[in-house]
């Protein structure tokens, strides 16, 4: 396996370092030039759409409610981040009374979690507050409520309508009289109108509101979503990076009670400005396609000003645009270069450079114009977080791991320092207190199940896998696969420089292929020139239909010939293909290893079937879905499908679609879908009886848009076949949640195939965790599964264990992965098409894992 | 309501504040009446400023707003050199508070009009007679400006005690620069419309006080006496970084030094394996090398003599050529150790990397600085930061296939149940 398939094959958990999508709070006023079309479309996230089919009446009352209300400390609304008010649980009968399961073994376990205690009879009370005369100006509004302080108490919160209090007011109706700045005399009504328990959604919110106080007054800077301490950075000075320890926190209401999700975040900060960046880019590019570079590197980074804390993502570059042109200030033109000067003394010293724009996500006000995008001084941003290539460069990320990767014991250790900090701090205290509220000082315990180890199938011969390292690749040894096709006829491309390379991976391919029972000729080699085009001649030449698979070694990590060979295999000549990096094979300790991984991606390559678990259901098809996001070209997002077409799991289906513009990436997959059912009647002479889709890549705040477009778009789908059961699980593996364990009195990683579905699940939600993978270093994560939609009847259970059971079947990894293999399957697909292909793959390759 | 003022009135006071500020740079600078502290918002961002303190009545109103105060991110991502200390006082000013004595600037933007007359008295006694800022700046409406605001009648805000024309004003503002020696100017914000502006005047009337020369605290020392007076309830206080701190300094500076040393390697390497491939081009960087090559002793030599740095050894204009050489020549492999460093001398970061100068302010300081800094390698007579050599070694890829271990644990125990049915629900 080359370096690069090992980088991916896994599925990097990217951006847990790097901060959220941008702004999404409301701001003060970025310069603003005048606003465009494209604006219009900016903060009409899909999150925004009307309650779903699965909605009761009571909480369709709660979320309206919720809706109305603009809380906020900087008068913003925000974005629901955390998919609350969707409650999926109700309408699946066969879990409402319980959602658990019952195999496994009982495990004790730590969680990062810290209960919310308050008075037990604590409510929070909302009031209308009315004023007469009218008045128009919120702002107006506040200060004369406000000057009733005597009346309100200290701890208050208004948006212009609504006033929350956490105590009652002495009538129903209060009147009181305010005097404005011109003598006008104002009537104001506060009236009570809800008694708001604690778990309410607007109690939930008003928790998260005052502890992101707290997090201030333990003098945190918020960067993104979290808070994070300045004093106390770490310098990875060799390659000029600044990390920021911080917290990720959540407040939520979860099983049985509310809680805070907390976790230790790392925020990778660079004291080097972007116009600095451009500049040494340029100079590295000696002024060849220097714009498109530059978009390629900077599109999509997360930056800071210099003159406030907030920080922009970067979706564009405008190249006419200098700090000199000018933007409307109030009624006036003003130049960005003078704005800055007045407004925060800066100087601006290159007046040449261009600027960058940033989409502000804003909520749009009716009636006002929509914002237009930001314009960004590069001078004046700090760039955060990693671009690409650090992320590809080996010896960044593991300089980076040694400073923010935490084993469960230092992990826990920082939890618990945070807590007893918020404990200690009198300023925090009296906030608290104010409201009624506290935290658990300890972390949250409960107990998970652990799932036995699953026994592995190759034909006749079966073996058991060490459940804690859940890797397989030495019990494989000498086991012959299910079934492979035997490779006949096969190239193998090497530079002049590799030929020696080439001739000892022929000779160790011969070594391993025999005992894995894959049966194999004689390669033709061919050997080319070092270059991209003669690269592709060579193959254009060489490549005829015949040809079961290629081989081709790689000089170096250069991209373009990679690229070049699967465009060139996938699109226009579909045929599977290998390629190897030449140093991986230059080591000889390596090779056998190497030459077993190869060997084993081509067999699935053109369709073989490695090993299989056993899995108790008939007429069964699974589906995996994940979407790709592309930053750079034309910012196209690609859905990949991947689904089952036999009953042992070892062959899929597999199809990509580009999304278009406006388009939301099901309606593509929709065509994919019935596709896979075709060729499952194809395979089966039947259609499945039961389908249970996993859908990955959804986003924080993109739950409504699974739940309510895409489940029925799936059920149009597939209706047409005498309706077969249908379960649909969002998958998802960015996430907060941790768990330790004691073993050997030391707080360790759960072992794999641990099951947690209590306490930390969500009420409204058929959900669970499993941590599936073993990890060697640093605390494992663990993956969320929400069942959305279920008519397959199946126990949580048996959904839990079928669940673990396929994330043993990624062909590519002889051991457990963190996903179902399905998922993982499509991740690889959209990567491949989103970075190297950029087009549908050929239709030839749809019934081959072609890659891998 | 439309807008009878653009910008805004108050934003107009705030400019005036900052258009002051910007012309005098007063390095302590103190607002009396700060509410909810958007003058010192804006004011801190004139870094001439070291000492920004702000007092108000109503500490709620202070509490709500002071954390906008903090220093940004990119203050503590880049510190700079200027110094800057952020105080907040509940208090009232009415009362002397010794914390306040000394300003460069004190300004109390819309504020006596709140005072009744004796409390004014009073606080001209404090500003003035006590704090004995080097200038006041005091704003307060012009009562004449009223008949020009539709539908006011009574004063702009219920809370204002009085509000003066401009002739009530003036005979005030000159009374106190009598008793307190200084002089004002009168000036304001907010025109009156066209061809009003003489018999308006402006809407804000601001008077602007210098303290006289020579009388420098002939009206202090009666309270010298009674220094510690501290009524006033500090409410919040942060000091940003600087680079004046010796602490910051040095984090900056060694992580400057270890980015550049590490650079230095990395072109150096990259440097010796092209150098094997292309003998010609190293010829003829040799050839010119010769005419500048610093020894380790040379080096040592400056060090010795204090001086500066070899850079004052080459004409100005050679100084890339000069740096390009020395970097090349005197960087080494540091043998006999079983793993290699590379010797980068100090002086040569110090000619590389104008921001390492920048920030050591002499080689000899350079190297007491990262002499006893547990993050950076130094070699033995301290003239050169040493960095681990590695040859680019591949990682242990395919360590997971060696495990050789089976070390069941307790929970693992767990066996694979028999065939079961799932479909019978």
């Amino acid at each position: 396996m080359t370096g690069r398939a090992r980088a991916r094959s896994r599925g990097r958990a990217r951006g847990q370092e790097t901060a959220a999508p941008g702004v999404s709070k409301a701001s003060e006023p970025a310069p603003v030039p005048a606003p465009s079309a494209e604006a219009g479309l900016v903060g009409r996230g899909r999150q925004k759409r009307g309650p779903g089919p699965f909605t009761e009446e009571a909480a369709l009352q709660i979320s309206a409610g919720f809706q109305q209300m603009k809380l906020g400390e900087r008068g913003g609304r925000r974005r629901d981040f955390h998919d609350t008010g969707i409650n999926t649980r109700q309408v699946m009968e066969h879990v409402k009374d319980s959602k658990t399961g019952s195999s496994g073994a009982v495990i004790n376990l730590t969680a990062n979690y810290s209960r919310i205690l308050s008075r037990p009879e604590w409510v929070l009370f909302q009031y209308h507050v009315d004023f007469k005369p009218v008045m128009d100006s919120r702002r107006l509004r506040s200060a004369l409520l406000f000057q009733h302080e005597e009346v309100l108490g200290p701890a208050r919160s208004f948006d212009g309508a609504l006033l929350f209090l956490p105590h009652r007011l002495h009538n129903k109706e209060t009147v009181v009289c305010s005097q404005t700045r011109n003598g006008e005399n104002v009537q104001i009504t506060i009236t009570l109108t809800n008694e708001l328990p604690p778990t309410s959604p607007v109690c939930i919110q008003f928790y998260n509101i005052i502890f992101r106080r707290i997090l201030r007054i333990l003098n945190m800077q918020q960067i993104g979503r979290n808070y994070y301490n300045p004093d106390d950075p770490l310098e990875i000075s060799q390659h000029s990076l600044t990390i920021w320890p911080g917290y990720a926190t959540t407040i939520l209401r979860y099983e049985s009670s509310i809680m805070m999700c907390m976790d230790v975040s790392h925020k990778v900060l660079r004291s080097e400005t972007v116009l600095s960046f451009m500049a040494n880019l340029e100079r590295k590019c000696q002024g060849q396609n220097y714009h498109e570079m530059c978009e390629k590197e900077l599109v999509g980074l997360i930056v800071l000003t210099k003159y406030n804390n907030k920080t922009y993502r970067i979706d564009g570059i405008a190249w006419d645009h200098t700090p000199i042109n000018t933007f409307k200030k109030g009624s006036a033109d003003i130049s960005f270069k003078d704005y800055y000067k007045n407004q925060y003394a800066l100087d601006i010293k290159d007046a040449n450079q261009v600027l960058l724009v940033s989409h502000v996500k804003k909520m749009v006000i009716t009636g006002d114009a929509p914002p237009g995008p930001a314009m960004l001084v590069p001078e004046l941003c700090y760039l955060t977080g990693l671009t690409d290539k650090m992320r590809k460069d080996f010896t960044i990320m593991k300089d980076l791991s040694a400073h923010t990767r935490l084993n469960p014991d230092q992990r826990e250790k920082r939890l618990t320092s945070f807590l007893s900090n918020i404990q200690r701090n009198a300023e925090a205290q009296t906030e608290m207190t104010k409201w009624g509220l506290s935290f658990d000082k300890q972390l949250l315990k409960l107990t998970g199940r652990v799932l036995g180890g699953e026994r592995l199938f190759q034909g006749s011969q079966w073996y058991d896998y060490n459940p804690q390292t859940a890797d397989w690749s030495r019990e494989m040894r000498g086991l012959s696969v299910i079934s492979s096709p035997p490779l006949n006829c096969w190239l193998l491309f090497h530079t002049k420089r590799n030929s020696s390379e080439a001739q000892s991976l022929l000779q160790s391919l011969n070594k391993v292929s025999a005992p894995l029972g894959i049966r194999m000729q004689r390669a033709t080699v061919i050997e080319y020139e070092d270059h991209a085009l003669t690269l592709l001649r060579a193959l254009q030449h060489n490549v005829s239909p015949q040809i079961q698979m290629v081989v081709v070694i790689l000089p170096n990590n250069n991209k373009d010939r990679y690229d070049t060979v699967k465009k060139y295999l996938c699109l226009d000549c579909p045929t599977p293909s290998q390629c190897v990096v030449g140093r991986t094979l230059s080591r000889p300790q390596a090779l056998m290893t190497v030459a077993t991984k190869i060997v084993l991606q081509m067999a699935c390559k053109m369709g073989g079937e490695l090993w299989s678990v056993e899995i108790p259901l008939k007429q069964l098809m699974i589906v995996g879905i994940d979407c790709y996001h592309d930053t750079t070209a034309g910012k196209r997002s690609i859905g990949a499908l991947v689904a089952s077409l036999n009953p042992t799991m070892s062959r899929w289906y597999s199809k990509c679609v580009l999304q278009h513009q406006g388009q939301e990436i099901m309606d593509g997959l929709k065509t994919a879908l019935s596709g896979a059912l075709k060729d499952y009647h194809k395979f089966n002479n039947c259609l499945p009886a039961r389908i249970i889709v996993y859908r990955d890549g959804v986003g924080d705040g993109q739950l409504q848009s699974v739940v309510n477009y895409e489940v029925s778009q799936i059920m149009d789908c597939i209706s047409w076949n005498c309706k077969p059961k249908l379960s649909v699980v969002v998958v998802k593996k960015r996430i907060s949640s941790r768990f330790f364990t004691y073993f050997q009195d030391r707080l360790t990683n759960p072992p794999p195939g641990t099951v947690i579905d209590t306490e930390v699940t969500r009420p409204e939600w058929y959900d669970f965790y499993i941590v599936s993978q073993a990890v060697r270093s640093g605390s494992v994560s663990p993956t969320h599964y929400n069942v959305v939609y279920d008519t397959s009847g199946l126990k949580p259970d048996h959904m839990q264990r079928l669940t673990y059971k396929l994330c043993h079947m990624y062909y590519n990894w002889q051991g457990i992965i963190r996903v179902p293999a399905p998922c993982q399957y499509a991740h690889k697909l959209a990567f491949l098409v989103g970075q190297s292909i950029h087009k549908q793959p050929n239709a030839q390759l749809d019934d081959f894992l072609f890659y891998l | 309501m439309n807008p009878l003022f653009s910008p805004a009135l108050h934003q107009q006071r705030h400019q005036f504040v900052i258009n002051f500020v910007k012309m005098k740079k007063p390095k302590m600078v103190a607002d009396l009446g700060c509410n909810d502290c958007k003058l010192l918002k804006q004011l801190k961002f004139h870094r001439e400023i070291e000492l920004l303190v702000g007092v108000d009545i109503n500490g709620d109103v202070i509490k709500k707003k002071m954390r906008g105060l903090a220093p940004l991110s990119a203050n503590y991502l880049q510190p700079t050199c200027d110094q800057l200390c952020v105080e907040l006082y509940q208090g009232s000013v009415t009362q002397r508070d010794a914390r306040l004595r000394g300003f460069h600037l004190v300004t109390c933007i819309e504020l006596i009009e709140h005072l009744t007359l004796t409390d004014l008295d009073h606080f001209t006694a404090v500003v003035f007679g006590y704090m004995t800022p080097l200038s006041v700046i005091i704003s307060t409406p012009n009562s004449e400006y009223n008949a020009l605001l539709p539908g006011l009648s009574g004063f702009r805000h219920r809370d204002h005690k009085f509000e003066w024309n401009r002739a009530e004003f003036r005979s005030w503002a000159l009374k106190v620069c009598l008793k307190y020696s200084y002089k004002v100017e009168f000036t304001g914000v907010g025109e009156a419309p066209l061809g009003m502006q003489d018999s308006v005047g402006f809407c804000s009337q601001i008077g602007v006080f210098y303290r006289l020369e020579g009388c420098t605290g002939c009206n202090v020392l009666p309270f010298s006496d009674e220094e510690d007076v501290s009524p006033y309830t500090l409410l919040y206080s942060v000091k940003y970084p600087s680079l004046r701190d010796n602490n910051t300094l040095r984090r900056v500076l060694v992580s400057e030094v270890l980015y550049w040393a590490e650079q230095l390697k990395n072109r150096w390497m990259e440097e010796k394996s092209s150098d094997r491939n292309y003998n010609s081009t190293f010829s003829l960087t040799e050839e010119r090398a010769e005419g500048f090559n610093p020894t380790h002793a040379a080096i040592e030599g400056w060090l010795a003599e204090g001086m500066d740095g070899p850079v004052g050894c080459c004409g100005t204009g050679d100084v890339d050529k000069c740096e390009e050489m020395l970097w090349r020549n005197s960087l080494k492999l540091e043998s006999g150790t079983g793993s290699g460093y590379i010797s980068i001398p100090l002086a040569v970061l110090w000619s590389c990397c104008p921001k390492v100068s920048e920030l050591g302010g002499s080689l000899r300081n350079l190297r007491h600085l990262l002499m006893d800094e547990p993050h950076v390698n130094m070699s033995q007579d301290g003239a050169a930061v040493l960095v681990k050599y590695q040859e680019q070694d591949e990682e242990d890829d395919d360590a997971y296939l060696e495990d050789g271990e089976y070390s069941e644990a307790s929970w693992c125990s767990h066996g694979v149940e028999p065939e079961e049915d799932w479909e019978t629900v």
